[in-house]
């Protein structure tokens, strides 16, 4: 009997102990609070460690297509025009740019004395070599397909070049900030051919060392780099750390200085301790749940509707999102260009089930509903089943693998044998243009999979007639009238039900400055600096 | 309060079978079972886990679907013992309703694995040579392929859900039970006893099933407690990579993962499920181990 | 003896090449596109179209066997579709990390779950036993991930003796390390336990105390040589598995070694890389337990090779 009692007392031990590791790790983060968010951490020497959440699959920007890699690429090669803070365009290695009013012609005035890493001179001769290269078809690239419009690329004189379209194209200047259309050294790109992906060389604030997959990625400061006193600190170190846990861990250690994504359940725990702040801002990414259109009853405008109403967005911004983000009021995020803000569908159960009842809906209907297997992905999905058990609709979540998901809805060959009812989806228009946040979604038959993401099969022929409209001209005005009248259109006919936009949200120590994610969730570390 | 009842259960189990003194292998093997006491209270740690995945649904205090987000991630207190999780839902109602899935999930696919297992492990070791040779590559093929790649193909393949976890969990068991059995099934048949059997003319099966089986049972049952908590932590892994069981329901390995993300503002959303399968792990282990020395014809006290 | 050694070693090459047949088909029946995956959610059809064509998955999936099983004969593996680098060059840089973790996990695992063991076993059923025994059932019912961020939270967070994750310097291995040798040291312990205490009851272990060999000898000498056959078994697969590497740890610690590889690889259908990954762990498997049977002769003389 004493052996019985010796061994359960050892395990109420270990439960003690388990217990009081915890509580005490959460409790002296607490505790220590008022002392260290005052005192400001320092640190010794000027290199920079940034952890990230997975692998580059690439340092070749004509030939990777995921906003990580895209940053990389971004810290040591820079194109004609890029994206500032808030996603507007700003001239980079182009000093102006001009377009025809039928948004077919584009001429770039080059800025002078740039020279790329490897000494090669920047003038009009390399940006036609790395057009011509992403333009042509056979080349293999990942990134053609949004630079297959280029008909030619000709260089006026050393420092203008003219870019002539096959068709016109009101979202190009977008296109040509676009991470995609980074400048190569033209040298670099003979030598090493497709293995540029393993050997950058740009005109870019740093230079490249070396490329571990799995293990990291290192650059140094480019001494000779063309904006007078940057870059201002010597190196940064990239490491992949998918685990949340563990990239806070690192950064709570110094042992990253920077981090992101942070996962929003975590922000208050660590923000404001051990020097560590939160930046957290509006993105350009748009959470939805997707319905189809072309499956009864998600065939009745009614019944769409109903499920916006039906959905507690207050709720799901708190629950899911821990308050990391806003509610979702078009089909594109407001710092996406020509967006159009649109009045909300309020929570409303009363009115959901009125709307069901009309449409003649009953109760215990039952939709799947499919989506991504990460932790939040499942915790909205989650989320969304209880809030339409509310209204007597039975949700089955079935989370899916990326590659079990992706062959989910891109193998279908007829719309109307879509298997697919209810989605759970975001969207990046990585261009930043109404464009690409509206045409691959929600842009008619010729979005349907497996062409594009219209994952709601939606099809309204006046939308798709005013999305044409914004893309045959070059001139502001006419664009933003089409798209906001797409934008209140598909508002209307909701093919989605509405969640949110999201916030990127980054952790860093409170000694860095000059470092921060652009709406499109893309890393800045052009003006990184360290302060005491 | 758990370990009183049980010692008082305990009392009078011991006094109603002094009672019965009768010489039934079963009562021998119960009069050697009661002596391995912490396999004792294990036993009936598990016939009480095993009531409450029956009628736990029925008695929990709270709705375990039922979420209330005025409510989320409040610590343990007196309305919720486990305090809340990320949705409100109590956590205490959850893990004694989750008490059904993951002993279904460890003990069905155990079960599956150690039949399959057990036959190959017993054919191979038997007959030895081509048979053998077959056998085990054919094991060390499947144990090639990493339990993750096989879990993952699985539910890619067969869909999302509980079910194929049990699939994924007992394939994965097959090989690892084939070895066990073979290499004891190898050493109980270099025994004297068998080869005299052999000399006397049984047939295989017969020396198979009445000679060489309970020779291999102790390293069965060792390793079938084992690997039911093996199990259990397998789904849990697969809930880790987000390949377990289907929301909402209140698995304590999705439970566990799904609560890693609140680590450091909310660690009892982790800790509760943790101990309900730590606390049932061990019990099974404790009761392998009573088990087998029970079992076990050759220990004589 | 040694004719059965290069028996098994020649038995290796046709395994091999079923194993190799068996993965190509058990990896294409996985649903999921390489060529969508590789291409990313907002590529145009054309774009999915021309990654397929760059990465040769446009032809009849008997001809892309060929060339996979022709190159493979030729020592190629192929390409990885997701990152364009050879195939060896991948799984090369990957390998060493997760054998030297791996090996530095057995090393204490089996270190501690030998000793463990055979006090258990010796001591039964005395509060020796008990200790050991509940140290080694701990060991098997910890989640390992969650072992291992609570782990980083107490020795990295809170106390600052270790690093989080990667693998730097020697104190980078003791985290996953310990982590990653848990449950091999629970699954020695008990083994170790079970199986001498069987041995110490057979009967030419009595013979041997009956002529006066002392405790220890009998124990460590005769007992615990007969007893490892089941532990050695056990140990080998525990080593096979580890060498795969494991996904959560690895995960967990970031550390760069193949069980990240694997399930990077997997998420994007990266073919050549998954089939490389496991012919790799097959032929490691095959190797261990060619190994495994051989000690098995050593240590019990019975045991014929026939």
């Amino acid at each position: 009997m004493k052996k019985i009692y010796g061994l359960l007392s050892a395990i109420a031990l270990l439960m003690v102990l388990v217990l009081a590791g915890c509580s005490d790790s959460g409790g002296e983060g607490k505790g220590s609070d008022d002392g260290k968010s005052a005192e400001k951490v320092t640190k010794e020497g000027k290199d920079v460690v940034v952890a990230v959440a997975s692998n580059f699959t690439g340092l070749d920007p004509h030939d990777t297509n995921d906003t990580l890699s895209n940053s990389a690429e971004k810290t040591m090669m820079e194109g004609l025009l890029g994206f500032d803070k808030d996603m507007k365009i700003i001239p980079l290695l182009a000093k102006e740019y001009s377009a025809n009013d039928e948004a077919t012609e584009f001429t770039f005035k080059l800025r002078e004395n740039i020279k790329f890493h490897d000494g090669t001179p920047f003038n009009a001769e390399a940006v036609k070599v790395n057009f011509d290269r992403l333009a042509d078809p056979n080349s293999g690239l990942k990134r053609h397909s949004l630079f297959a419009i280029i008909e030619k690329t000709e260089v006026v004189n050393d420092y203008e070049v003219k870019f002539t379209l096959s068709e016109p194209f009101g979202a190009m200047i977008n296109t040509f900030a676009h991470p995609a259309a980074l400048i190569i050294s033209p040298k670099a790109l003979e030598e090493h051919g497709k293995e540029i992906a393993r050997n950058p060389v740009g005109t870019g604030p740093f230079k490249f060392v070396e490329w571990k997959p799995g293990e990291g990625l290192e650059i140094v400061k480019n001494e000779e780099y063309w904006q007078e006193g940057f870059p201002k600190v010597d190196s940064i170190t990239f490491k992949p750390v998918t685990e949340n846990g563990s990239r806070i861990a690192m950064l709570q250690t110094g042992e990253a200085d920077f981090i992101y994504p942070v996962p929003t359940e975590q922000v208050e725990g660590i923000d404001g301790k051990d020097g560590i702040e939160i930046e957290s801002k509006p993105s350009i990414v748009v959470r939805y749940m997707a319905m189809n259109t072309l499956k009864e009853p998600f065939d009745d405008k009614k019944v769409r509707q109903a499920l916006n109403y039906a959905v507690n967005k207050d709720a799901f911004i708190k629950v899911v999102m821990n308050d990391q983000s806003s509610k979702l009021d078009s089909v594109i995020a407001p710092d996406v260009q020509y967006y159009a803000q649109q009045e909300l569908y309020k929570f409303d159960v009363e009115k959901a089930k009125e709307l069901l009842k009309e449409a003649g809906v009953k109760e215990g209907l039952k939709a799947n509903l499919w989506g991504a297997n990460n932790s939040s992905a499942i915790k909205a999905m989650e989320f969304l089943q209880q809030q339409l058990a509310q209204v007597g609709i039975e949700v089955e979540v079935f989370p899916m693998e990326a590659g079990t998901l992706s062959d989910k809805i891109w193998s279908v060959q007829e719309a109307k044998d879509a298997d697919i009812e209810l989605y759970y989806g975001g969207w990046s228009p990585s261009t930043g243009d109404a464009d690409w946040g509206i045409r691959p979604l929600v842009g008619g038959e010729d979005a349907f999979p497996p062409n594009a993401y219209n994952v709601s099969y939606y099809n309204n022929p006046k939308v798709n007639q005013l999305i044409l409209d914004g893309l045959q001209t070059a001139d502001d005005a006419a664009r933003a009238k089409a798209y906001e009248e797409a934008q209140g259109i598909i508002w209307e006919d909701a093919p989605w039900v509405f969640l949110t936009a999201e916030n990127t949200i980054a952790g860093k120590k409170n000694y860095l400055k000059g470092i921060y994610l652009l709406p499109d969730g893309s890393l800045s570390v052009s003006e990184l600096e360290i302060v005491e | 309060m758990v370990e009183l009842k049980l010692t008082k259960k305990e009392a009078y189990m011991q006094q109603s079978m002094e009672n019965i003194k009768s010489n039934t292998p079963f009562s021998e093997f119960w009069r050697k079972f009661k002596k391995q006491k912490l396999a004792f209270v294990s036993f009936f740690f598990i016939l009480f886990l095993i009531a409450l995945a029956i009628v736990g649904p029925f008695i929990v205090p709270y709705d375990i679907a039922e979420p209330d987000y005025n409510n989320v991630l409040t610590g343990p207190t007196a309305e919720h013992w486990a305090g809340t999780d990320a949705y409100g839902r109590d956590i205490f109602s959850r893990i004694v309703a989750g008490t059904q899935i993951s002993l279904y999930v460890g003990l069905t696919s155990v079960f599956l694995g150690a039949l399959g297992g057990t036959f190959f492990g017993l054919i191979a070791g038997y007959y030895g040579k081509k048979v053998d040779a077959i056998i085990m590559r054919g094991c060390d093929v499947l144990l090639a392929f990493p339990g993750i790649l096989l879990a993952i193909g699985i539910i890619a393949i067969l869909g999302p859900g509980l079910g194929n976890v049990i699939i994924a969990v007992a394939i994965f068991s097959v090989p690892v039970f084939a070895r066990i059995v073979r290499s004891s099934t190898l050493a109980v048949k270099s025994t004297l006893y068998v080869e005299a059997t052999k000399s006397i003319g049984a047939v295989p099966r017969r020396i198979i099933w009445k000679h060489i089986f309970p020779g291999t049972l102790s390293s069965i049952i060792v390793y079938f407690t084992m690997r039911i908590g093996s199990a259990i932590l397998t789904a849990a892994s697969l809930s880790f990579l987000g390949l377990g069981a289907q929301p909402p329901s209140p698995e304590w390995g999705a439970m566990l993962s799904g609560g890693r993300d609140y680590l450091n503002i909310a660690p009892h959303v982790t800790i509760f499920p943790g101990l309900a399968i730590f606390i049932t792990v061990l019990a099974f282990n404790l009761l392998g181990d009573g088990l087998r020395d029970a079992l076990d014809p050759k220990i004589k006290d | 003896m040694f004719r059965f050694i290069i028996k098994r070693i020649l038995e290796i090459i046709p395994i091999l090449f079923l194993v190799s047949i068996f993965i190509f088909m058990f990896v294409h029946m996985i649903p999921g596109d390489p060529a969508r995956l590789v291409a990313g959610v907002d590529a145009t059809l054309a774009d999915v179209e021309l990654v397929r064509e760059e990465l040769g998955l446009d032809k009849p999936i008997v001809e892309q066997y060929f060339t996979y099983m022709k190159n493979l004969v030729q020592g190629d593996l192929g390409k990885s579709l997701k990152t364009g680098r050879a195939v060896s060059e991948e799984i090369g840089a990957r390998f060493m990390p997760t054998f030297w973790l791996t090996v530095w996990s057995m090393a204490w695992a089996v270190i501690i779950g030998l000793l463990i063991g055979v006090v258990s076993a010796t001591k039964r059923n005395k509060w020796q036993d008990y200790f050991g025994m509940f140290g080694a059932v701990s060991g098997l019912s910890l989640p390992s991930f969650w072992l291992g961020l609570m782990l980083i939270q107490l020795f990295a967070v809170k106390l600052g003796w270790l690093p989080t994750g990667g693998m730097e310097t020697w104190k980078s291995f003791i985290l996953p390390a310990f982590t990653l040798g848990t449950g091999v040291a629970a699954v020695v312990a008990r083994f170790t336990r079970s199986s001498l205490m069987d041995v110490l009851k057979e009967d030419y272990i009595r013979t041997g105390r009956s002529k006066g060999l002392s405790e220890r000898k009998v124990t460590w000498g005769h007992g615990l040589r007969n007893a490892m056959i089941p532990v050695v078994t056990m140990t080998g697969l525990q080593f096979g598995f580890l060498l795969g590497g494991s996904v959560v740890i690895e995960t967990v610690f970031s550390w760069p070694g193949l069980g990240k590889l694997l399930i990077d690889s997997v998420a994007y259908r990266d073919y050549p890389v998954i089939q490389a990954e496991m012919l790799i762990f097959a032929l490691e498997f095959i190797v261990i337990n060619l190994i495994v049977d051989l000690l098995y002769g050593i240590l019990n003389p019975q045991i014929r090779y026939e």
